[in-house]
């Protein structure tokens, strides 16, 4: 990827957040007056009226625009009103968790396709392919929550091997990504298998096999990195997903992530933290955007000789 | 040995010490007590124990007040105060008790006290205070010496002290103009840590003037999920487990408690063709209350006919509960749309997700049984924000007939606490205009004694049965799960407050 490239992306996407960021400031502010939601009930009219000039909310929609305008190209994200902290200071607490949830996840579910979509490809048609086929779209299929608690019940109360929430070493971990990974999981697979049976019966396959190609360089050398790349796309799409956080995941398990962050902050309409939420996710999304072109480029030689 | 077993024991030996060790935090017995509750806490500052969550850290654990309420009758206790006097009809005398030290070693007096008042009135601060009026009758203090604290208000007030019973108070360092998240208290524990979205660690303070709590540590977690939190008992993560759901409290460890909430439907009485009286009858007829309980409510909530419970000072015990009689409902909505009562208008039934376990299952039932009933009734389930929108005033000008789904706690023990804002024509909750009603609250809330109870009786049968302002459901019954090996009974107050000094390990 040359530098020129990269400037012009990167410039596209500035432009893109900007126009983000401008979006989501009017939308969090059509969801409603958040000041009910920090006083108690029986407070004064004079107390609620008292805390919309704290916060700046008695005045024009457009007054309080250039503010936050003015803030933002300071990078000041504002305070908080729930944590009563700096916004991106809450964010940044809980974005790596979410980041390294999800890259785990993925990382797991892409690898796992890859294997069990090129055998279900490969040996298409056998009770292997029948049973990687159940499994997976089972996965696909099943929702997140429905499998956390199952999760839970299995081996966190009745086999007692597993924490059943919360964060900390690894062993905490392994739920959360087991059930992240899931659908991924289910859907990469079956992605890999069709593009893997469509690459397997091309022409250059049979090429390589009249030239006395091994059966296994054919498979994981010739085919299967053709077939990667519509799994790459799907995995850079999920990626892009999972960067906001699985909430559902997060909500199930304790998981101090971004996710759960996120919906709360929407919820108490929080907007400081909504917006330092978006932005930062925003941010990851871009460079995850970034890194699937240069993986691209890297296996597929006809996307270098474009770029 | 052979050679083939060694080869595949050892790695298979290596693998299941792994796995132990890496399963041995979820194993191991925990010497610190865990408490998992539904959601972090917003605020550790002292003023702000409005919020469950924020309360049940700090109140009597973290934080004390100048006086308890005696969960069984609402009764004054004293806690910081020992005694309390009225020295005039607006002065209250507080004597405050000796020997006590805040968590960083300075004295608790009553410098502390004043201060402490003043935040928490403070309009700049935005404090979230239990204490209904307190703000708008408090005139001032004055330091008669450091044991001793005047506080004067602007009305006559009867009840200062069961209103002070949600002031918190905190050392006199905490910071005047800004929140604090490191709260000082006077209390049996100090917070060893906050660690942001996980826990909060409390620690016992040697230096407590009174009992030292049996647990020495404690851990407050949180899970949004009623399952996990059940299961978390189950394995031993955590000893106790509040806010588990109906159909979730089916072991032998769930214990069940009247948690001082009370659910209603909120008639917004004047709109039509509710504000006819007939029609807000034919609404409470047609519900039945025995075939929502055990199904969709609490096998031991009770069906209630005021939004206080029994234990409330000013409960009105004469009045009867409402049958269920479809057919009297029917002929109610008859006679008023024969006399030109527009009753087939469509009445919205407001819902706030989550107010109350099954809440929206809740309202689809109760919306079949009006329906069945001959009403037009749409049900819509609103999140928080927009369902305080329809609680508080003002109320919008074009806004359709409706009834809102509501629960009311009193945890103070006296009526002054749900009344006034809620049913006075200048109630910020209230869809109630009845001048004599007015009249009769405000009496009551000077009056004292026998005569303070009898008008708080009289104000509870206008509204249930004379105005029928309101739907009243249930005084409603909640769940915890708690471990074996703990000692601890929730009471009527454990909404707002973990009494840590009375939980020990069996």
């Amino acid at each position: 990827m040359s530098a020129g490239y990269f400037l012009k992306r990167t410039v596209f996407a500035l432009l893109a957040l900007a126009g983000l960021m401008i979006a989501v400031f009017f939308l969090v502010r059509l969801t409603g007056d958040p000041v009910n939601l920090y006083l108690p009930v029986d407070a004064s009219q004079g107390a609620r009226d008292a805390m919309r000039v704290k916060l700046g909310l008695d005045q024009p929609v457009f007054f309080q625009f250039l503010d936050w305008g003015g803030q933002m190209l300071r990078l000041d994200f504002g305070t908080s009103l729930w944590h009563n902290r700096p916004a991106i200071q809450v964010v940044l607490e809980a974005l790596p968790n979410t980041l390294a949830l999800g890259a785990i996840a993925l990382t797991i579910a892409f690898g796992g396709a890859v294997l069990f979509g090129s055998i279900a490809a490969v040996r298409a048609g056998s009770w292997v392919d029948r049973v990687i086929n159940l499994v997976s779209q089972a996965a696909a299929s099943v929702p997140d929550f429905w499998l956390g608690l199952m999760c839970i019940l299995v081996f966190a109360v009745t086999l007692r091997i597993l924490p059943t929430s919360g964060f900390g070493g690894p062993i905490y971990w392994v739920l959360p990504v087991a059930c992240l990974l899931a659908r991924p999981f289910g859907t990469l697979v079956q992605i890999v298998r069709g593009s893997m049976l469509e690459a397997l019966n091309a022409a250059f396959v049979r090429t390589a096999r009249a030239k006395g190609a091994q059966a296994g360089r054919v498979t994981f050398i010739h085919a299967l990195r053709n077939a990667m790349l519509p799994a790459i796309t799907v995995t850079g799409d999920l990626a892009a997903q999972f960067a906001g956080g699985g909430g559902v995941v997060e909500v199930v398990f304790g998981f101090p992530g971004i996710g759960k962050l996120l919906i709360d902050g929407i919820l108490k309409r929080d907007f400081a933290l909504v917006q330092a939420s978006i932005f930062c996710v925003a941010i990851v999304i871009f460079i995850i955007n970034i890194a699937v072109d240069m993986l691209y480029a890297a296996i597929d030689p006809r996307v270098r000789i474009e770029q | 040995m052979t050679a083939q077993q060694l080869r595949w024991g050892a790695p298979l030996l290596t693998v299941l010490l792994l796995g132990t060790a890496l399963a041995s935090p979820a194993m191991a017995q925990a010497q610190a007590l865990t408490v998992v509750v539904t959601d972090e806490p917003k605020s550790l500052d002292p003023c702000d124990t409005d919020l469950s969550n924020n309360s049940r850290v700090l109140r009597n654990n973290i934080t004390e007040t100048l006086v308890n309420l005696n969960p069984a009758d609402g009764s004054v206790l004293p806690s910081l105060a020992t005694e309390w006097s009225q020295v005039d009809e607006l002065t209250w005398e507080f004597k405050l008790r000796d020997g006590v030290t805040f968590h960083d070693g300075t004295p608790f007096d009553a410098a502390a006290v004043a201060a402490a008042l003043t935040r928490a009135l403070s309009p700049d601060l935005g404090c979230e205070l239990a204490a209904s009026g307190l703000p708008e009758i408090i005139e001032g203090t004055e330091i008669v010496d450091p044991l001793t604290l005047r506080i004067k208000t602007s009305v006559v007030e009867p009840i200062l002290p069961n209103k002070l019973s949600a002031l918190d108070i905190g050392a006199i360092s905490t910071p005047a103009d800004s929140k604090t998240r490191e709260p000082i208290g006077t209390g049996p524990y100090t917070l060893a840590a906050w660690n942001e979205g996980q826990s909060v660690v409390l620690a016992a303070y040697d230096g407590y003037w009174g009992d030292k709590p049996a647990i020495a540590d404690v851990n407050i977690v949180w899970r949004a999920e009623s399952a996990v939190r059940a299961a978390m008992v189950d394995t031993g993560e955590a000893q106790i487990a509040f806010e588990i759901a109906p159909q979730d409290a089916t072991t032998g460890n769930d214990r069940f408690y009247s948690n001082a909430e009370t659910s209603l439907l909120r008639i917004d009485q004047s709109i039509a063709p509710l504000d006819d009286v007939r029609v807000r009858k034919a609404l409470n007829l047609a519900i039945d209350r025995d075939g929502l309980i055990g199904t969709i409510f609490h096998p031991e909530a009770q069906k209630a006919m005021q939004v206080v419970l029994p234990s409330v000072f000013g409960y009105n015990p004469d009045i009867p509960v409402w049958t269920y009689d479809p057919e009297q409902a029917r002929a109610l909505l008859e006679e008023a749309r024969a006399e030109g009562v527009a009753v087939d208008t469509e009445i919205v039934l407001y819902g706030r997700i989550g107010i109350y376990p099954n809440s929206s299952e809740s309202l689809e039932a109760i919306q079949a049984m009006l329906l069945d009933a001959g009403f037009n009734v749409r049900l819509e389930m609103l999140e928080t924000n927009p369902w305080l929108a329809r609680l508080l005033k003002p109320y919008a000008e074009d806004r359709q007939p409706s009834v809102l789904q509501s629960q009311i706690d009193n945890t103070e023990g006296d009526a002054v606490f749900t009344l006034p804002s809620r049913f006075t024509t200048d109630g910020n909750t209230s869809t109630i205009a009845d001048p004599a009603l007015d009249k009769l609250i405000a009496d009551a809330s000077k009056a004292t004694g026998d005569e303070r109870q009898k008008l708080f009786q009289e104000a509870f049968k206008v509204i249930a049965v004379d105005d029928i302002n309101i739907i009243p459901l249930f005084h409603m019954v909640t769940s915890a799960r708690i471990s074996p090996t703990v000692a601890y009974e929730p009471d009527v107050q454990a909404g707002n407050e973990l009494k840590l000094k009375s939980i020990s390990f069996n």
